[in-house]
């Protein structure tokens, strides 16, 4: 029996031609969570890891690619090393190691609607960020439940979140980020230009990735647990 | 009593029955369809919307080889089942998911599909998993053939004879689907993308159509070959025969972890539900068009229970049970409605008195069958947004969860995990098809890759972890030092808006039964003649009675109406 390649959940194993693959919304957050866990992060971590990925992609933005780039350079760090240590207006990693997106995303989330500690006007400053995209998504479900707009700006642009959890500004300039400080601060509602964008493809490097992460969360296959997942009758009655 | 009084009084809380007696795994391992599962949803609307129907293409040979496509057409759009039969040697055929071919295989396609979709569609659905559909597409599906009862259909017909009426009841359809894929997967269009359309409101709704339009395939390719095979002599199915015909399904394992992946989606089905149930017995009266109709639902209720069969010793007892059920219920039916104010309350306390939980389940059904109008509406609640529900909410106080947990998991907090035969098996994804799979602790590997489906050791543990947490400290803060607790945090917040969303059982206890999880959901999507394989694995039917998408109108029955 071939081992079933886990893009399988979607991709076919005989991709050869090299070209970007377009994935469902599904799918991509169903191979990112998987590639998360694999990649070592828990169960609840992983989850959110695979909707920001996704909610990136919908949006024309390279999320799993970010993602993909960030487990490589992640890897092996535990999460005390890669969490946020939480302070009025300064949040870094214990040691100085770059933060995990996705533990800051999570938590600037957790934090949103406790005063004083996250989302102000005066601002957060942040130690380096790896692949700071994907803080995108967090940031844009804490605009929705705070109800005012969020910005997040670093040396090579500024990034805007509406309060209806849209994204505007140097979007395309963040994406090619690999690690850098950031600065998030609210401001008042206002208009914003944001852009309609579709599914964006997935390049088959990032693919790669991702399906050998996602496939540490599998168990390879025996006689017996095969077996033991069958009806045990003939099929062809 | 007038609709309109059931929905601006108060609903009386001792009509509900509560999470704690309704998600119980041998509860809903004895689940039964109810006019608010998707099948029923989805040919009300078909119905009462004047859908069409066409089968535009039919390119299939005299081996029984080719391509056939199925259109109905409603008010706005027009899906298509696009379906590919093939040759299948014997020694192929399997219902598992890690079979790699079948005897047919289809794909719903939204709109009507040009040739070029047709052929881009031959190249990749016959593959299955293996293939890629696109956003095109909203459903991926196979089926295999009952082989014995198949080639004595076609048998019969090609001499100009109808078929055994034994040989028909002892199987029940001519094809049973072995996976029906949806959703976003393999490529296909996201439920996001398509739930704002009405007729996609409702779960499963594309799913249950592309198995509607397959049950007519089948009846049609095994006439098909009846005709190839009889020329002048074949004769077409009478019917009678036809309409005892539904579409099979085989699943295994893979189907158990969906409704604990989908806790709000589950609990939107069992409110639905049981806000239906409460209703009825809510009402002051019994009118006489009520009552006949119940009696018309225990007619055709002892009509499906003759013609359930399984050998599996646990269904054998529960269908020898249901047949002692049935028999207290007819005296009981014949009687109704006695003399008193609430008459289907009454008739519901007497079955949850009298009933065992198969008779329960089933009561359920029949009791909601002649309130069309006063439940159907709820079936519009049945869908999800869990996206609204996944961000945690960080501001809450420790006390607050802790008190979640303690109301919504006692069950949970019950358990000691510390015995062996608590926590005997682990759920975990094959690399094969990544089919779940459920191991025993103690003898297989992988134990180190388990799934987060034991619901009540994750909720326990985290209440272990609780214990030394200040009831002032924020959520934010406990998962900052605790971030393995994330995942269930999710789950017991969600309780506070979603209390039918956990299954109040653990999942991982020796005795577990997976096949309970499956019927559940199946019930739900309608299926009847649950026949378990063993304890991981049930056949069902679908459709059985329903009228056919090419039939004359005047021809469809009203039982499924």
């Amino acid at each position: 029996m071939d081992k079933h390649n886990p893009v399988g959940d979607g991709v076919p194993t005989n991709f050869a031609n090299n070209s970007p693959v377009l994935m469902s919304r599904n799918e991509i957050a169903s191979l990112c969570s998987k590639a998360a866990r694999g990649a070592g992060m828990n169960w609840g971590l992983a989850e959110e890891a695979g909707h920001a990925a996704a909610w990136l992609a919908a949006r024309g933005l390279t999320g799993p690619a970010n993602l993909a780039v960030h487990f490589k350079a992640a890897e092996g760090q535990s999460w005390q090393n890669v969490c946020p240590q939480v302070e009025a207006g300064q949040w870094q990693t214990r040691t100085g190691t770059p933060l995990c997106p996705v533990a800051l995303g999570a938590t600037l989330s957790d934090y949103a609607l406790l005063p004083g500690t996250s989302f102000t006007s005066n601002g957060l400053k942040t130690g380096p960020v790896s692949c700071p995209l994907l803080v995108l998504p967090f940031l844009a479900s804490a605009a929705t439940a705070i109800g005012n707009t969020i910005k997040l700006s670093w040396d090579g642009g500024t990034v805007g979140l509406t309060t209806t959890g849209e994204v505007f500004g140097d979007t395309g300039e963040l994406s090619a980020t690999s690690i850098t400080q950031i600065h998030i601060w609210t401001e008042e509602s206002g208009a914003a230009h944001t852009q309609a964008a579709s599914m964006a493809p997935i390049d088959p490097e990032t693919l790669d990735q991702l399906s050998q992460l996602a496939m540490k969360t599998t168990v390879p296959p025996s006689d017996r647990s095969r077996e033991g997942a069958g009806a045990g009758t003939s099929d062809n009655d | 009593m007038l609709l309109q009084d059931v929905e601006t009084k108060p609903m009386c809380d001792d009509s509900w029955r509560s999470p704690a007696e309704v998600m119980r795994l041998a509860r809903m391992g004895s689940a039964h369809p109810t006019r608010l599962s998707f099948l029923r949803v989805m040919l009300r609307r078909m119905q009462n919307e004047g859908w069409t129907f066409t089968r535009p293409v039919w390119e299939i040979d005299d081996r029984g080889v080719g391509r056939a496509v199925y259109c109905a057409r409603g008010p706005e759009r027009t899906y298509s089942l696009v379906a590919f039969a093939h040759d299948l040697p014997e020694d192929m055929r399997s219902d598992r998911v890690i079979a790699t071919a079948w005897d047919a295989t289809f794909a719903l396609h939204d709109g009507i599909p040009s040739t070029a979709d047709l052929d881009r569609l031959e190249q990749n659905v016959p593959l299955q998993e293996a293939g890629r559909v696109t956003a095109k597409e909203l459903s991926l599906s196979r089926a295999n053939r009952s082989v014995r009862l198949f080639n004595h259909v076609v048998e019969r017909l090609s001499c100009g004879r109808q078929p055994d009426t034994d040989e028909i009841e002892s199987v029940g359809y001519l094809m049973r689907t072995t996976a029906v894929y949806g959703a976003g997967k393999f490529g296909a269009a996201d439920h996001e993308t398509i739930c704002d359309r009405p007729e996609f409101k409702v779960p499963f709704q594309a799913e249950m159509l592309s198995v509607w339009l397959t049950r007519q395939f089948t009846v049609d390719i095994a006439e098909h070959l009846a005709s190839c095979k009889g020329g002048k002599q074949a004769v077409r199915f009478a019917p009678e025969i036809k309409a005892r015909l539904g579409v099979g399904n085989s699943t295994g394992l893979g189907m158990a972890p969906f409704i604990i992946r989908h806790p709000i989606l589950l609990n939107n089905w069992m409110t639905a539900r049981e806000e239906a149930l409460a209703r009825v017995r809510y009402l002051n009266a019994a009118t006489p068009d009520a009552v006949k109709h119940l009696k018309q639902a225990f007619k055709n209720a002892q009509i499906n229970l003759s013609q359930w069969h399984s050998d599996h010793p646990l269904q054998v007892t529960k269908l020898e049970n249901l047949k002692l059920d049935f028999e207290l219920l007819k005296t009981k039916i014949s009687t109704f409605p006695e003399p008193g104010n609430k008459p289907w309350n009454d008739l519901w306390c007497w079955a949850q008195s009298k009933l065992t939980l198969e008779g329960q389940e089933a009561m359920l059904s029949m009791l909601l069958e002649p309130h069309g109008k006063l439940i159907d509406e709820l079936a519009e609640r049945m869908g999800a947004d869990e996206a609204a529900s996944f961000r945690i909410d960080g501001a809450m106080r420790i006390a607050t969860l802790r008190a979640l947990l303690e109301s919504h998991y006692n069950w949970a907090l019950e358990t000691d995990f510390t015995k062996p035969e608590n926590a005997a098996r682990f759920w975990y994804v094959s690399e094969e098809k990544l089919e779940p799979r459920l191991g025993e602790r103690a003898l297989d590997d992988g134990v180190d890759r388990e799934q987060p489906l034991c619901i009540a050791r994750l909720a326990s543990e985290m209440y272990d972890d609780l214990s030394a947490v200040s009831g002032e400290q924020t959520v934010a803060a406990f998962l900052l030092q605790h971030p393995a607790h994330r995942y269930i945090v999710r789950r017991v917040q969600a309780a506070r808006s979603f209390p039918y969303a956990e299954v109040r059982d653990n999942l991982i206890a020796d005795d577990m039964l997976p096949i309970d999880l499956m019927r559940c959901k199946l019930a739900f999507f309608g299926a009847t003649h649950f026949d378990p394989r063993s304890d991981k694995w049930v056949r069902i039917c679908l459709f059985q009675g329903a009228p056919y998408p090419l039939d004359p109108v005047e021809e469809v029955e009203t039982v499924h109406g």
